[in-house]
């Protein structure tokens, strides 16, 4: 046990829970009602007054329109959630922020004082503005410093962090209220990488309750002739108060073979009752399960990982309770299951080990302060180490007397009196680095001892430092790339997936048009946008940094440089900051951080533009005869018919299923995408092999070796993506491929020249007409002078003044960037 | 800001985290979290690390950046490619203490730094 205590946060859709880590054990917090799990609900009376959890839980059934759950769900969007009886609307972060204020008392009850900081708990594939509503209620509840980690790395962190120094792959398949998520890892030496994430961020628990909340609402019509309905705002808080109690029967069905659904006075003619047993359940289930294990199943092809591979597969979240969820899941994806840990709060425990690796002491900084005159000391070490010698750099930053008492050697000694440095001498900054031998799997506690250039002792704070020894992850790695969309729908990626944080990355861009000064109608519009496609208009739109010409010191013309840094801390807030070098003027602000609107006009509109292009490629794929395409369009009927019943349940006022019905339509919109790779197949070979044989050529005259190298790796990529044909990745290596060949093309004598005639062609298409012109004249200047170096700065001064396609422009929301 | 065919070299993973190619997970992982807490502490001896084309600024950005490349595998063996090339181009006996304009660039036989690093120029 050492001084410090470390506090995580699971922030879950249906539950949450906290724990608190003192550097030996993690423990779960207590709530007032005596248990770790606390219900995400929300109620607010008549009179404003607010409650949390079990007590808010027990009014669904009395008063169903004053609570509110699943707003985590919804939070980074513009939905207002409304509490009628009290005549409020309270955003979904404002809502969280009374759960994590709730949770952060029961903490203070347990450990004696009010957490500081904390570590909060998302799931993988938030997304930024999310992620931004996470932090934000983090800090209306009183949080001064919050770190967020990924669900399913702080599940591994629980499971293994204490585990023998075994290497090898785990699958974390983590099914909460509202979210799914399954990560790969791999521990190698103690350390935990985060291979790959996958999942469905509107997939859960919540959906297995609405598949039999269906099921109810059918049998009642059918059996009693009473009809409600999803789509109808009058009947929700009587959908509510049913859903409630299907709740309850799912978890009786994990004990017992059959459960009781009683709904006293719920139809006009009396009672509900009816008997739902373990196989309804199964048969309801099984389709989302399975759901899930394709995901597991895809994401372990896609990093050609077979289930044997698999060391183990950790269960985490409450609907992973039921057994016949375990079974299933076992059965199908053919891993062995890691059965000690409990999946109901593995990531609050997880989160409080990370948030020891992170060094955040969540104890108020006066006590960490409280200790009497010292010369003090700046340490940086490890809280959590897997590294059993690792290093304590420190510096002296302040004498407890004047010309007495200033250190000038250091040393470090395990209190178990095992171990201890040498009397280290403080360099010339008066810093020192010391090397320091832990003790495996426990926390190791050192005193600081320092010496006077007499030799007397010299008392400093701290007068100590603990690290504890396993399994550790020193930064939170990003879950999807982050880049920003081009005008030419592509993506220049900023941050890849896995990226530690913090990161910041900037790139030099050139603007497609004129923005006048002065003017209201000129924008220069920076779309930032988060997926793994590489075309812009397949990822989200998460942030734009919108530049007006009333804004502008002086017009920037087409071509002008651009240089923006994308900045994202480690809690993946972001920013963004966009300097115009030619006008010297800085713009910082972002201006949309939301997800995106789903407005019932917007989801009709793009449901019937999808079906309007299911139908073109189907008919495409009958003429070409493509069997396989045609049989994979038949498999996304389900999908399709289900985002139907989500527009209509939005319709119905279900913000949820709006959401819902967005995403999958983009998720839909992305698999015609690659069907339609599939019916354009042979061209795309075609192209392939043509530009690798071009490529192969200039390599072979102008190449070096590591080139060669780089380029049979891209070569045999090819050829194994044409095997299995994986369109996308048959594209990512010939761009490989096709990059090498270009660079060693432009050091044959003709390359320029062949180039500056095409440009050339080209030049009465450009923005800026003048300028276009005069720098063809210089260019044919510089080939009649034989001055290469000076034709290539023509040709690329060129092509930045060219225009990009304008649909394409348009589909990468607007971009004005190249 | 460096153009991106410069920066491949400067930044290379194994020049900022100050490693040779061969090394291991845990060597890798003790000197990132050693540059990182120096640097936090604000060492000078952090600030600066040597490249085949001189010294250049570190920070934690750099040192995160390096750490996650040699973590991944399929990348790392692209840096230690580059790296063993540019150790073996040997770093300049005297170090340019200012970055490089085009100018002296051609003046100072940059294209000759790039032939000694496997590149031709046109």
């Amino acid at each position: 046990m050492t001084d410090a205590l470390y506090v995580g946060i699971d922030l879950g859709t249906t539950n949450s829970a906290a724990a608190v880590f003192d550097g030996d054990r993690v423990e779960s917090v207590r709530n007032s009602q005596g248990t770790a799990l606390t219900p995400s609900l929300v109620r607010v009376d008549g009179s404003g007054r607010v409650t949390i959890g079990h007590r808010a839980r027990r009014f669904l059934a009395l008063d169903p329109t004053s609570v509110r759950g699943e707003f985590k769900r919804l939070m980074g969007t513009r939905e207002q959630l409304d509490f009628p009886a009290a005549g409020l609307h309270r955003r979904p972060e404002e809502l969280a922020a009374e759960l994590l204020r709730s949770l952060r008392h029961d903490i203070e009850t347990q450990i004696g004082v009010a957490p500081r900081c904390a570590v909060i708990s998302v799931p993988a594939l938030f997304e930024l503005p999310q992620v931004a509503a996470t932090r934000e209620a983090a800090t209306l509840a009183g949080f001064e410093v919050v770190e967020l980690i990924q669900e399913p790395v702080a599940s591994a962190l629980a499971s293994g962090w204490r585990a023998d120094d075994s290497s090898g792959h785990w699958m974390v398949y983590d099914l909460g209220g509202g979210t799914f998520d399954v990560s790969l890892l791999e521990t190698q030496g103690g350390f935990l990488n985060v291979v790959a994430h996958g999942g469905d961020n509107f997939l859960g628990g919540r959906d297995l309750d609405w598949a039999i909340v269906d099921w109810v609402l059918a049998r009642m019509e059918a059996e009693h002739g009473v009809t409600l309905s999803r789509e109808e705002p009058g009947d929700a808080p009587a959908i509510r108060r049913l859903k409630s109690a299907v709740e309850d029967v799912k978890i009786e069905l994990s004990a017992a073979a059959d459960a009781s659904l009683l709904l006293p006075g719920f139809l006009p003619s009396g009672h509900l009752e009816l008997t739902v047993t373990r196989a309804d359940l199964e048969r309801l289930c099984a389709p989302l399960i399975d759901r899930t294990v394709e995901i597991c199943q895809r994401l372990l092809a896609e990093h050609r990982l077979r289930p044997a591979d698999i060391e183990r597969l950790v269960l985490v979240g409450g609907p992973t309770a039921m057994p016949l969820l375990r079974e299933r899941v076992a059965a199908r994806l053919g891993v062995p299951l890691q059965r000690e840990l409990d999946p109901m709060t593995a990531v609050a425990h997880g989160a409080a080990l990370y948030a020891a690796s992170a060094g955040l002491d969540a104890r108020p900084r006066a006590a960490n302060d409280a200790r009497g005159p010292a010369a003090k000391l700046w340490l940086r070490h490890p809280a959590v180490s897997a590294d059993l010698k690792p290093h304590v750099v420190g510096k002296v930053t302040g004498a407890a007397q004047q010309g007495k008492g200033v250190p000038e050697t250091i040393r470090l000694r395990r209190k178990d009196g095992r171990w201890e440095s040498a009397w280290t001498d403080l360099n010339h900054e008066a810093g020192f680095i010391i090397g320091v031998e832990l003790e495996p799997r426990r926390p190791n506690v050192f005193e600081v001892l320092a010496r006077d250039p007499d030799g007397a002792p010299v008392p400093v704070q701290p007068d100590q430092l603990t690290i504890v020894q396993g399994m550790s992850l020193s930064d939170p790695p990003l879950s999807r790339r982050i880049g920003v969309a081009l005008a030419s729908d592509k993506v220049q990626v900023y941050f890849d997936r896995g990226e530690p944080l913090p990161a910041r990355r900037t790139f030099r861009h050139h603007t497609v048009e004129t923005v006048a000064a002065g003017s209201d109608d000129c924008l220069l519009k920076i779309p930032i946008v988060q997926g793994e496609f590489e075309r812009a208009h397949l990822c989200r739109l998460v942030g734009t940094l919108e530049i007006r010409g009333r804004e502008l010191k002086g017009t920037v013309p087409a071509g002008a440089p651009v240089e923006l840094t994308l900045e994202l801390d480690r809690g993946g807030n972001l920013s963004a900051r966009a300097l115009l070098p030619d006008i010297d003027q800085v713009f910082e602000e972002i201006a949309h951080l939301l997800v995106p609107e789903a407005s019932h006009a917007s989801l009709t509109a793009s449901f019937s533009a999808t079906e309007r292009r299911l139908q073109a490629m189907r008919t495409r794929a009958f003429r070409g005869r493509l069997g396989e395409v045609i049989e994979q369009l038949d498999a996304l009927v389900d999908t399709y018919k289900a985002v139907e019943r989500d527009i209509a349940a939005a319709a119905g006022g279900d913000a949820d299923a709006g959401l819902k019905a967005r995403r999958t339509l983009l998720e839909l919109d992305a698999q015609l995408e690659r069907l339609e790779g599939q019916v354009e197949w042979p061209e795309l070979k075609e192209e392939a092999r043509w530009k690798l044989a071009w490529s192969s050529h200039w390599l072979e005259k102008y190449g070096n070796d590591h080139e060669n190298r780089l380029f049979e790796e891209a070569a045999a990529g090819a050829d194994r993506a044409e095997r299995e044909q994986d369109a996308v990745e048959l594209e990512r290596q010939i761009s490989m491929a096709y990059d090498l060949g270009f660079n060693a093309f432009l050091r044959d004598p003709e390359a320029w020249p062949a180039l500056f005639e095409n440009a050339a062609a080209e030049a009465d298409r450009a923005h800026d007409l003048p300028r276009a012109h005069a720098l063809v004249d210089e260019g044919r200047a510089a080939v009649r002078a034989g001055d290469r170096r000076k034709l290539e700065r023509v040709v690329r001064k060129l092509w930045t003044l060219l225009p990009a396609e304008a649909r394409q422009r348009q589909r990468a929301f607007q971009s004005g960037l190249r | 800001m460096e153009p991106p065919h410069i920066a491949r070299i400067t930044q290379n993973p194994f020049h900022v985290l100050g490693l040779r190619p061969g090394c291991s997970r845990a060597e890798l992982e003790r000197a990132g979290q050693t540059l990182l807490d120096m640097l936090a502490v604000d060492m000078r001896d952090a600030r600066e690390y040597m490249t085949p084309l001189g010294p250049r600024a570190r920070t934690a950005e750099l040192v995160r950046h390096a750490m996650a490349e040699l973590r991944e595998p399929t990348r790392r063996v692209v840096h230690e490619l580059w790296a063993s090339r540019d150790q073996a181009a040997a770093a300049p006996r005297q170090p340019r203490t200012s970055p490089l304009s085009d100018d002296d660039a051609e003046r100072d036989g940059w294209h000759g730094g790039f032939r000694a690093l496997g590149w031709r120029t046109p």
